[in-house]
């Protein structure tokens, strides 16, 4: 499988008795959107992180491109780790300006730094969002620096990109942006998905809705259909 | 005038290298122990508990560690600058460790795992970590060297306050004041207090910097 893949993951946070997962069989492949929707608190946020590698489950397996990642030594899951990048909900930028958060994806990944900063800057240059390029993190609204925080994960080159409530702090022109972004990159191949109340943005975008309630996959199949019910 | 010139820079010097050792190991502890919910969970109320630790308890066990007669008699550290940096870097340990757990469990909580998502290695996810949260932990290393500089138990148990050599400014004007020499106590005490604003002022600065 091209992807990532959740298979029987069962997640309890560190310290507490309650299940935040149980039993969650997800699949997120390259060249599809995919858009989790449920509650607050009902697994969403733990789902995307579980994919992106930043937890270990209590149970079950997660499989990046078919192979457990859990049970890889450090460079190999390094490697498969960077085939996957999670956005989080709340933007959270590095010192510097927007054109600096932006470039740090890609030095991080042994880009030499002038040529990340070129690529930074044709990335915010075609995302129509140029204009934040010299706006230092202190300048910047919640808007501006969620659409910088995406930027950023997309200038890491993932195939598989995770957004946590992207639209929570955009306005209608920022919202354009980011609709594009995800059309792009899914032409280009890669996969997303994005955890949402918004769900239209889940019709517009996704391919593929999951409803998750109370730490479980309620149902998956088509946004236009599972999400007019809900 | 020159004597207190000469108290004035050796307790500098040694608060300062105490300060220095400790915050080596302090701030490597504290990144692991954040990195370690596990171990976290015993070991910080243990430090913040030693935190308090009377200075005096700290200089009687250092003293029969490095008395003649005790396990570590045989480095002849004891009534020596290096036994009040050794003590000093012990007694502010905790501190230290503490407050740069808290400082860095916060920074971890956000660049932690945001370094870690966009495909950083452990490695490059620590310096970005320590890197985002330096006025935080300078506040710890600067709070440190405040405790080392002011504290009197152990520089004067392991130091023995001996004149032109382990004698600091809190040995000083202890011994200054059972003498009646309150002249040079006040100066001293005084020169003692500008640094221990200078230190909160810094403390300020680095807090709004945080901000």
């Amino acid at each position: 499988m091209k992807g990532v893949e959740l298979k029987g993951v069962w997640f309890r946070y560190p310290g507490s008795k309650d299940w935040a997962l149980r039993g969650v069989n997800l699949e997120i492949r390259q060249g599809e959107v995919l858009a989790l929707v449920g509650p607050n608190g009902s697994g969403k946020t733990t789902i995307l992180k579980l994919a992106g590698g930043l937890y270990r489950p209590s149970r079950g397996e997660i499989m990046f491109w078919g192979s457990n990642i859990w049970e890889m030594n450090g460079s190999k899951r390094l490697e498969l780790r960077r085939m996957v990048v999670y956005v989080h909900e709340k933007p959270i930028l590095l010192r510097g300006s927007a054109l600096d958060n932006v470039a740090f994806a890609p030095i991080l990944r042994g880009v030499p730094k002038e040529e990340a900063v070129r690529r930074a800057e044709r990335l915010l240059r075609d995302s129509g969002a140029a204009n934040l390029s010299g706006k230092d993190r202190e300048e910047m609204s919640a808007g501006e620096a969620q659409v910088v925080s995406i930027l950023r994960a997309v200038a890491a080159g993932p195939e598989i990109l995770l957004l946590d409530e992207p639209t929570a702090h955009l306005d209608r022109e920022k919202r354009n942006i980011l609709i594009g972004l995800i059309g792009r990159l899914r032409s280009e191949g890669r996969g997303i998905a994005i955890a949402t109340h918004d769900h239209l943005l889940a019709l517009r975008t996704a391919d593929k809705a999951v409803i998750i309630e109370n730490g479980t996959v309620e149902s998956i199949g088509d946004p236009s259909e599972i999400l007019d019910c809900c | 005038m020159r004597e207190v010139l000469e108290i004035v820079l050796r307790s500098i010097m040694v608060s300062g290298t105490a300060t220095l050792l400790a915050s080596a190991w302090s701030i490597a502890l504290a990144y692991l122990l954040v990195r370690s919910p596990r171990a976290s969970r015993p070991l910080i109320p243990l430090l913040e508990g030693m935190v308090g630790v009377p200075t005096v308890l700290i200089g009687l066990l250092l003293y029969l560690l490095l008395s003649r007669q005790g396990p570590l008699g045989m480095l002849r550290l004891l009534y020596s600058p290096q036994a009040i940096v050794v003590g000093q870097a012990v007694l502010i340990t905790p501190l230290i460790t503490s407050v740069a757990y808290r400082v860095l469990t916060h920074s971890w909580n956000m660049y932690g795992e945001l370094a870690l998502s966009l495909g950083a290695a452990e490695g490059q996810a620590a310096k970005i970590v320590i890197m985002e949260s330096l006025p935080g932990v300078a506040a710890a290393v600067v709070m440190g060297f405040s405790r080392a500089l002011g504290e009197l138990g152990v520089a004067l148990m392991v130091g023995g306050n001996i004149r032109g050599y382990t004698r600091v400014m809190t040995t000083a004007i202890a011994l200054e004041v059972s003498k009646g020499e309150f002249e040079l106590a006040v100066s001293l005490g005084a020169i003692l207090l500008f640094i221990l604003a200078m230190i909160s002022l810094t403390l300020r600065f680095l807090g709004r910097l945080r901000e």
